[in-house]
């Protein structure tokens, strides 16, 4: 006879309020007329966001392992869950905007035709739109939530694939641009199939050392016996499949290309929920079961960081697109927060642990907000990403050109703004554990990177206007709440950080 | 057996069948890497991963074995065989290196990986006593119940969490590949077959159109069929195929060759035949 474990469904519900509009999403495309689909998918995906966001706030506090011990719900999770519930409700909200694109949507109409097929053509104009991205954004959301939750690898696994193959569907799915739009979630799934493909090959190995999938039984066997080389070679493996979600170079690969096929608003969600999702499964695998094994990681981990600080800063000089210039930026950025990993000490003491959600919502808010604003300046091709196109931009739209340059100076780490909060948090817990090699490298990478965020500035207030240059869109009541929320909020947490830091510190527990 | 005396003798029978199965195991997966043809590629992995299964059988796991048979060689491959016949077995990829040394690059790391992970799982695993199925077995029914009910109970405890969320995954699966293919028809935009027929016979082919031309030394589909005159019909192009310029029997044309029409039959002078020692003229004058 087979008993069944205990849910506990008050800890599960942000979970299965976001599966569930997945779910109720799934059978409205089946059942609901076209004209009302739009309206009651974006409605739908609302609800599911913000009531997990909701419910994530009613359980603070809570601190258990439910559902035969393969999640937990602690101060990590339910600190990164509000954080991906309340992103990702925004990201619905800049995949709702209607009223910047002369077709009505930055979503195809019907991806199953072929791109640049007569069919194709007569479509362009047309208002309808494949409403079924918001039940797969939904998904990966779902995903991104075990995801953080998950206290075992095999569900860590699940997660993984939950959140990435919707991603890799909606990246395909640009109005404009849609060859490069597929070029992109082609790769995107090559290079993720592989990823996951190395994760699923540590996890085998670490059960083969280990005897189990469970962190806390594989921190147990880890403690009793430090490990050996199967133990080793199988946490290098799980970590190169993180690094990759993450975006962390060496693992990078995909990232530009990505960023830039993908419509505009999935490269907001997938440079801010992605993220988030990523590094918090990072830490708890990292903390929760292999914090007995320090000296197996913290040396790959303090590699990756130096690398990927390098590599985005130094490669994001050289971009002249907009959108690959933010993702080496999101590269540069991956590094800063896996010096926050670093900061973090095996007893669960040191600041790293909150140091790092804190930074993740910064990052997550300021670069949401920059791909917002750069789906308001249109050109009569789409969206106007190449750099001399913004020239002179403060003169033409002064508000808009204003918002871009908060959040590329929160991006940079300037005083007064919350990425300079962040960066503060992440490189004194760094420093705090000793790790002040890294911190200077952290520093450098800083002054390299805020020379392109500042040249975007520069030319946007300090030159001439082209003159065929691009439009700047007036947004839609969506796109006007995303873009009011991410620059208060980076505002905001630049001046009074101080009641986010707190209930990221009193958050930053694991139980394991 | 007691835990003290911990180890269990491999029996005559799964050597042989290991000695036997592994190196065929191997030649499944070289020969997939290294056939040209993807559609033997396909199969020399079938070959892989029955062995596989056969292994999986014969080291307790008959669960193991059977979900390997059945989804791996049974359902994964018939699909990746499916894509290869939709995509067209003669396609092959483009074999130009866009990144020079790529390919070097590749052999290099990818063997320095295998050596990694192979010399680290060898060195790990080398002295390892074989434990047997009822050592380490716990689980439900304890440990003198087969693999398949502790494989269950598993699933429905321990793992039942991601056991549901799989659902989602195959939901995901199931709606992006419907999103790739289907192409959703306007409403009202489909014609009956009546509306077909007028619109038909409104025009000025209300027939079929004609078929390929199928001359003595073309049987392909791009062959055009020819017009008495001798014209190209160009009806009969098939749509998104280049016709194709077919070698065409020699042909008599024009008065002074033809002549009378017996001429053109080539019954009027012997001397026109071309078949030697064949039809001669005036004998069924």
């Amino acid at each position: 006879m087979i008993d069944a474990p205990d849910f506990s469904f008050a800890a599960l519900s942000p979970l299965l309020l976001v599966l569930g509009a997945a779910c109720i999403g799934v059978l409205v495309e089946a059942f609901a007329p076209r004209d009302v689909r739009h309206p009651v998918q974006v409605g739908l995906a609302l609800t599911g966001t913000v009531g997990a966001f909701v419910a994530t706030l009613l359980l603070a506090g809570t601190r258990e392992v439910t559902a035969g011990g393969a999640l937990a719900v602690d101060g990590p999770t339910l600190f990164l869950q509000a954080t991906i519930a309340g992103l990702g409700a925004l990201s619905i909200l800049l995949f709702a905007e209607r009223s910047l694109d002369p077709a009505r949507s930055a979503f195809v109409v019907s991806a199953a035709v072929p791109a640049g097929s007569p069919r194709d053509r007569e479509l362009v104009t047309t208002q309808r739109v494949q409403t079924e991205v918001y039940p797969l954004a939904l998904f990966a959301i779902g995903g991104m939530l075990l995801f953080v939750a998950a206290n075992d690898l095999l569900v860590m696994f699940v997660a993984l694939e939950v959140l990435s193959l919707p991603l890799y569907l909606i990246s395909g799915m640009a109005r404009r641009r849609r060859l490069l739009s597929q070029e992109a979630a082609v790769k995107y799934f090559l290079l993720g199939a592989f990823a996951s493909a190395f994760f699923l090959y540590g996890l085998a190995l670490v059960y083969g050392a280990t005897g189990s999938v469970r962190l806390r039984d594989i921190r147990e066997a880890v403690t009793a016996e430090s490990g050996g080389v199967l133990m080793v070679l199988g946490l290098g493996l799980l970590v190169v499949g993180l690094l990759f979600k993450a975006s962390v170079a060496p693992f990078h690969s995909w990232t530009p290309d990505v960023y830039q096929g993908a419509p505009t608003p999935v490269t907001a969600f997938m440079a801010a929920c992605t993220k988030v999702a990523a590094f918090g499964a990072i830490l708890r695998l990292l903390y929760v079961a292999f914090g007995a094994a320090e000296w197996t990681w913290r040396p790959l981990i303090y590699a990756a960081a130096i690398i990927s600080m390098i590599v985005g800063a130094v490669l994001g000089l050289t971009q002249t697109d907009l959108k690959r210039m933010l993702a080496y930026s999101s590269v540069a950025h991956a590094g800063f927060l896996l010096t926050g990993v670093i900061g973090f000490g095996a007893g669960g003491d040191g600041s790293g642990l909150a140091a790092t959600m804190f930074y993740l919502v910064t990052y997550g808010l300021t670069t949401l907000g920059a791909f917002a604003v750069l789906t308001l300046v249109r050109d009569g091709d789409g969206e106007a990403g190449h750099l001399s196109q913004w020239a002179g931009l403060g003169a033409r739209s002064p508000l808009t050109a204003a918002v871009m340059s908060l959040f590329l100076l929160a991006l940079a780490g300037i005083p007064l703004t919350a990425g300079f909060t962040g960066k503060f948090a992440v490189f004194r817990a760094a420093i705090e554990q000793g790790a002040w090699p890294l911190a200077v490298v952290a520093l450098l990478a800083s002054a390299v990177a805020a020379f392109f965020y500042l040249r975007v500035i520069v030319l946007m207030y300090f030159s001439d206007p082209v003159a065929d240059g691009p439009t700047v869109g007036v947004p839609g009541l969506p796109t006007t709440i995303v873009l009011a929320v991410t620059a208060t909020a980076t505002l905001a947490l630049g001046i009074l950080p101080g009641a986010v830091l707190d209930l990221a510190g009193r958050a930053a527990i694991f139980v394991g | 057996m007691t835990p003290e005396t911990a180890g269990v003798v491999i029996g005559t029978g799964e050597a042989v069948i290991f000695w036997i199965l592994g190196p065929v195991a191997l030649a499944g997966a070289l020969g997939m890497v290294l056939s040209r043809n993807a559609v033997h590629s396909a199969l020399w992995l079938v070959l892989t991963m029955l062995s596989l299964g056969v292994f999986y059988v014969v080291q307790e796991a008959p669960f193991l074995g059977a979900v390997q048979v059945i989804v791996y060689t049974g359902a994964i491959m018939i699909l990746f065989l499916f894509v290869l016949m939709l995509v067209g077995r003669d396609s092959s990829d483009s074999v130009v290196e866009t990144l020079r040394g790529q390919r070097v690059a590749a052999l290099a790391l990818g063997a320095g990986f295998a050596a990694l992970v192979g010399a680290g799982i060898a060195r790990a695993t080398q002295d390892l006593p074989v434990l047997g199925l009822e050592q380490v077995q716990g689980g439900v029914g304890g440990p003198s119940s087969g693999n398949v009910e502790a494989v269950a109970g598993l699933l429905y405890t321990r793992y039942l969490l991601a056991f549901e969320v799989t659902g989602a995954l195959l939901i995901v699966a199931a709606v992006g590949a419907l999103l790739l293919t289907h192409v959703e028809r306007e409403p009202g935009s489909r014609q009956t077959q009546k509306e077909l027929s007028r619109a038909r016979f409104l025009t000025d082919r209300p027939q079929t159109l004609p078929g390929p031309g199928v001359h003595a030394r073309a049987t392909s589909v791009a062959a055009p069929a020819l017009l008495p005159d001798g014209r190209l019909a160009e009806d009969s192009f098939a749509t998104g195929i280049e016709p194709e310029q077919v070698e065409q029997m020699p042909r008599p044309t024009g008065r002074e060759q033809l002549g009378s029409p017996d001429a053109a039959l080539g019954s009027l002078d012997p001397t026109l035949s071309d078949t030697p020692g064949g039809r001669t003229g005036g004998e069924h004058r």
